[in-house]
Formats: C-alpha cells, structure tokens, sequence
C-alpha cells in the first residue's frame, strides 16, 4: 500500500472513531512528523473545533502564609507536598472563597499522606473538597499507584483531575505512557487534559538526553490520536515556553496551561501574558478562550 | 492532501510540478494555506534539492569586533554611541585567541561583524585580515555584511567595489548577508536603517561581491513594521540577484528580537517563523541552502525547521553578541547540533562557507571541549585599548581622546 493509502486508512479509522489495532499503532508511530500532525490537528478540530484554551493561574506554596497576589487568576494553584492533612486543608481554606476555583497537589503526595491507606485517602479528599477544592491538580501517572482507580476514588469524593502528567520518561518509554493512558477508562469528567511532555525531564537522570523537538510534537500528536478517553492535550506556557506551546498546538494541543495571572511590569501593555498568548493562539491559527481551574470558560 | 481552498491547492500542485511561485501566488500561500501543507511543500522541495538527507552545520565563531556604531538602528540591542563607556573595539592578540579557541573546538572560519565605528578606517580591517591570514593561513574570514562595507566605501571616500576588492586583497573570503533587515525601504526607514543602506544598496553591494567572485549569504530580520507583500518582496529581491549572479550559497530568516531595544513590542511567533521557513523555501527556487535559526527560536522549534525547508544548522554557537543583546540565550554546541539532527532523521555533517562537506562530526573523532568553556566576555570596567588601535587614525574627539599617548 502506498503511503498515502496507509494515511487515508488511518484518517478513515480515526474519523470514525474505530479503535486502532496493532499494526495502525505501529503504524503511526513510524509515520512522518508532518503527516502525523496533519491527522493530529484533525482530530483535534473535530473535538475542539478552532478554540483553544488557556487559563491564568495563581500559585502559592502549600506552607507560604497567604497568597501574594491573585492577579488575574483565573485559577488558584496550591503547589508542595504538605506536611499533613491538617496543612493541606489549611492551606486550601486559606485561599478558597475568592470566586476563583482552587485546585492543587499531586496525587501521589495525597496518597502518601494517607499513608497510602484507602479509607484514609478517601477521607483526606472529602476534608479537601468541603475546603474548597475543585480538582487535584495533578497525577502523575508514572509517581501513581493505579492510576485509574485512583482516579476513581478522586471522582467519589467530588473532585477532579486538572491533568495526567508524566513526570520523567525517556525514548519509547513516553509513548509507552500514552498508550498506557489510552487503555484506562475514567468516570466523565474525571480527568480534564492529558499534557503529554515530561515535566522533569533529566532532573531524576540527569546524565539522560532532554527530549527533542521532534520528541515533543510527536509525542503530543500521537497523544491526541490515541488518547480518545481524555478531553484536552495540554501543554505547559511557563514549563515549555511560547514556542514549543505554540507549535504544539498545531500538532493536537488545545489548551495552554500555567500562563502567568501576574504580568511583569516592565514588559509594558504590549507584553502582557494574556495578550502574549492570545497572540500566540492566533498566530497559530485557532481562536483563544479563556477558561479557568474547573476547565469552564470564562467570559471577558 | 487538499484543502478547503481551490487557490492553495492550484498552487501546491503547482509547486510539486516545479513551477515558480509569483509574487501574488506567494502571499496567497502563506496568508492562506495550512501550516502543515506549507511545510510539507517545503519538505518536498528540499529532499529534491538534497536527496542524500544530509543535514550540513558548520563550526565557526560569530565575532563582534566593535559595539560602537553611528547607525543606531531602532531594532538594534548591541549598538553602544561614539564615546560610551562600555563601547570596545577588539585587540588583534584577543581575536587571535577567539581564532585559537575555534581551532580547538575544530572551527575554520570567523563570522567576523560589527558595529559602524567612524574610528576604525579601511586599513585597519585590511592589516587584520593579513594579519590573521599570516598567522592562520588556511582559516577562513567570511566577514562585513553590506552595510559595514558601504560604512567603510564613505569613511573612506572609496568606491563599494574598491572596499571590496582591498579586502579580498587582504583575505576576506566570503561575506555574510548581515544587515537586510528587509529589503523594503519603506520598512527600513521606519527601523531608522535607510541611511546605513538602502535596499537597492544592500544588493548592489552583493552584486559587486558576486562579480568579484565572492559567495555569500542572505538574510532576513522579519517581525518588525514590515507587512506580509513586503516580506514576499525582500524573497523576491533575493531571488532576482541570484538570478542575476548566482552568488547566494545560502538564505537565513531570523525574527526580531526586541529585548532591550528601542523599538521593543513583540517577537514574531514560532508558528510564523516556520511559515516564514516553509515560503523562503518554496519561492527561493535558486537558493541551495535555508539555515535553521536556532539562536532565535530555540532548539526544539530550530530543529523542527528541518521540516519545514531547512537543510542546515547554521554554526555551532561559540559566541554570539549581537542577539544575545536583544534576548536570544540559547546555546548549542556540536555534540546537541549533531543529536538533533539524527534525531528528526538526517545525517549530519561538517561544512565550509561554500557548502562544501568537510566530514563527520568532530566530536565523533576526538573529545572537543565543551562551548561553555570557551564564552568569554569582556572583563568588567576593562576600558583599555588595543595598542596597534594607536596606529589608525581616530576621526571622533572621543576616540582621538582613548588613542592619544599617555
Ligand atoms: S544593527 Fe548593526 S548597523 Fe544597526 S545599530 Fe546595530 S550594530 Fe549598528
């Protein structure tokens, strides 16, 4: 078969939401950069349309007194692993009931201060959620003991997920991971966005070889393409950068994620991050929206 | 593959039949087709021209010789005025150390530009070049974009193809295509550098340089007041010289980088910049080569420019000071280059100015240090003065000052 059959095979498959077998999987991890984004920013546009997403977020440490400035948050970001429960929930009460969705912690820290005990972990998540969170920001899936169930245990105690992470995988083990991903099933809503990129790439071995470009869009093409389970591909504005993200977003990414609530002054009007990634989402050719930490959109 | 637009597909089918994209059709690609298509054209257009996959770099050192300049671009964050503080014009002995240190990393050839210092004349640029040849007679001087050389035609009150053929004299080997801005003169009057050259300028200098038998590059700083019809013209300018002469070896884009600048506002986005790419690729059916600008985009979107029509590298960065003024900080020395090619699936090697393949990797050969080893900067409140600047006439107060015997 030539290879544009091979494409309009998969384009076909893919459009009618026909799982993937075997060879088809095989078969796009081999295929082309451009081609493979081509079918990732069409699956993308039939899920999304030319909207993209993005929200401002807030962060303060789980042990820092007060939040220093909520800017324009649109997101308020609880960052650390607390040193208790009782620390976590202070720290949530401490900035909820600012009209802005509080989200934070990974799972992974939650669970251990559960001491990995299910009953307690679940009571933990409840204290959280009549706190004032919404959503656990973060599970990494190579930090997490079962993820999908996990998940599960999230969604009973009236939370959600903000987002799948993956916090350092190398090579084949990063597709690995989404194949992983793409095989669990959530409760609706449970799971937000999936953002693809390793997040401390090289800081666990730091011998190893940072991802590429070529790595990364790859990475979140083939995640768009397989991750039929999870609504958005995220990708990271502080941690990745405005390039990356911006490319990325051609490539299957259809929210940004960590773009600052507080501007640098000295960057004047024209720099703000809000305009600065608004230009940046056009540039690319979709249409911003503001959303905040709940995923729901905001109106300007 | 085909798009919802029946002009962009008339075209891209024109593209792969070979056919030369008019001004009109140009735009009407960029401002219409999608970026993967765009690219695509381009990936095509490129594994024609360089069927083997071999993904070229060169090592060489990017000098900047003086900081001083009376042009005073408003885009510009390296400039420093006549008689500043921090202004410096390099010594003799300290360029031959930078020569050193680019042999030793397996360099052949200095990227030698600056600023337009009304105290350094024709002379001096010709007894470094002899001097350099004398002591490195195989290194190469690929130096002096257009607007230095029409600096020095006037300082000097010489005609631009004598300053050419004094320098060739005395071992300028190629020039580099520095200083294009875009060649719009509408664009260049509002970037305050129509008075350094005006587009017509910029390329007659190229003309003289090709009819002397020099090659040399081209350039383009995109992103600033010019429209998208003025960023097709600078391709098509480009594209009529070397219809003309044939002495582009290569074509770089790059996007303005406005930190520190006088004009500041926004940079160019990376989407735009790989569109950028892709259309230089697609109307510069004359031009073999299109270098990824990873100084200013970083190395993950550089190394995706090999997708979208480029088939080379650039220099491994050894020193940089012009962009890294403005922001740019990124960094990349030969064993990173050399990984990101294999890693998007091509093959690397070494070139010259020429484009001519010099090898494999060195690093492959022999352990090379490290570039962040060799970055020097200039010693803070060092104010001294090369001593042979003593034996150039200095036209400013300031420089007669710093030159006058202690
Ligand atoms: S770009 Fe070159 S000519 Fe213009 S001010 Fe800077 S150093 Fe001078």
């Amino acid at each position: 078969m030539s290879d544009d059959a091979l494409m309009a095979e998969l384009r076909e498959t893919l459009a009618s939401d026909g799982g993937l077998d075997e060879v088809q999987m095989r078969l796009l991890d081999s295929t082309d950069l451009l081609s493979l984004g081509m079918l990732a920013d069409e699956a993308r546009q039939r899920r999304h349309g030319q909207q993209t997403t993005f929200v401002r977020v807030a962060e303060v440490a789980v042990d820092a007194s007060a939040l220093e400035s909520l800017g324009q948050a649109r997101e308020i970001r609880v960052t650390g692993v607390p040193a208790s429960v009782e620390a976590a929930e202070t720290a949530v009460r401490a900035v909820a009931g600012q009209g802005v969705p509080v989200t934070g912690f990974a799972l992974h820290d939650l669970m251990g201060l559960a001491s990995d005990h299910a009953a307690e972990f679940a009571r933990l998540l409840r204290v959280l959620c009549d706190a004032g969170l919404v959503a656990v920001s973060e599970l990494a899936v190579d930090r997490t003991e079962d993820p999908e169930s996990a998940v599960a245990v999230v969604a009973d105690a009236g939370l959600a997920v903000s987002r799948l992470t993956i916090q350092d995988a190398r090579g084949d083990a990063r597709l690995a991971w989404v194949r992983t991903v793409a095989g669990w099933s959530f409760p609706p809503r449970a799971v937000q966005a999936f953002a693809p990129l390793p997040r401390a790439e090289g800081k666990t071995a730091p011998e190893s070889e940072p991802a590429t470009g070529y790595d990364d869009v790859r990475q979140v093409a083939l995640s768009r393409l397989l991750v039929d389970n999870i609504d958005s591909i995220q990708v990271d504005w502080a941690l990745h950068g405005p390039k990356l993200a911006q490319v990325a977003l051609t490539f299957g990414a259809d929210d940004i994620d960590a773009v600052p609530a507080v501007d640098a002054d000295e960057l004047g009007p024209r720099r703000t991050s809000l305009e600065d990634v608004r230009r940046n989402i056009r540039a690319a050719s979709f249409v911003p929206v503001e959303r905040d930490g709940a995923f729901e959109s905001v109106t300007p | 593959m085909s798009t919802s637009s029946p002009a962009v597909d008339a075209l891209a089918r024109k593209v792969r039949d070979g056919g030369r994209l008019s001004r009109s059709e140009a735009l009407t690609l960029y401002a219409e087709a999608p970026t993967h298509l765009l690219g695509r054209l381009a990936d095509e257009v490129r594994a024609a021209r360089h069927p083997s996959g071999v993904v070229t770099y060169i090592i060489d050192r990017n000098v900047n010789y003086t900081n001083i300049c009376v042009a005073q671009c408003n885009f510009c964050a390296f400039y420093r005025p006549v008689g500043a503080a921090d202004g410096y014009v390099l010594g003799f002995e300290e360029l031959f150390r930078k020569i050193d240190d680019t042999i030793a990393v397996g360099g052949e050839q200095l990227l030698l530009q600056g600023g337009h210092n009304p105290d350094l004349p024709l002379e001096w640029y010709e007894d470094l070049f002899r001097a350099v040849k004398a002591r490195y007679p195989a290194f190469r001087l690929h130096a002096l974009s257009p607007p230095e050389v029409i600096h020095l035609s006037r300082l000097g009150q010489v005609e631009v193809s004598v300053v050419i053929e004094r320098l060739m004299a005395a071992g300028l080997d190629s020039i580099p295509g520095g200083g294009a801005e875009v060649l719009v003169d509408r664009v260049r009057r509002e970037l305050n550098c129509l008075g350094k050259a005006t587009a017509d300028e910029w390329l007659d200098v190229m003309r003289h340089a090709h009819r002397a038998g020099l090659r040399t590059t081209a350039t383009m700083m995109y992103g600033t007041v010019e429209r998208l019809d003025e960023r097709v013209e600078h391709l098509m300018r480009v594209r009529d010289l070397q219809d003309e002469t044939g002495g582009f070896t290569a074509f770089i884009a790059w996007s303005f980088q406005p930190s520190h600048t006088e004009r500041g506002g926004t940079e160019a986005t990376g989407v735009e910049y790989l569109r950028t790419l892709a259309l230089a690729r697609l109307v510069l059916d004359n031009v073999d080569n299109l270098q990824a600008s990873w100084v200013t985009q970083g190395g993950k979107v550089g190394q995706l420019s090999l997708s979208f029509g480029a088939n080379d590298m650039g220099s491994v960065m050894i020193e940089e000071n012009v962009v890294r003024a403005a922001g740019a900080t990124f960094c990349m020395d030969e064993l990173e280059i050399v990984r990101n090619i294999e890693n998007a699936g091509f093959t690397p090697r070494r070139r010259n100015m020429h484009y001519e393949l010099l090898g494999d990797p060195i690093a492959w050969e022999r352990d090379v240090p490290r570039m962040t080893a060799l970055v020097e900067a200039r010693a803070a409140g060092d104010a001294s003065v090369p001593e042979e600047l003593v034996r150039y006439r200095a036209r400013t107060p300031s420089g007669k000052r710093q030159r006058a015997p202690r």
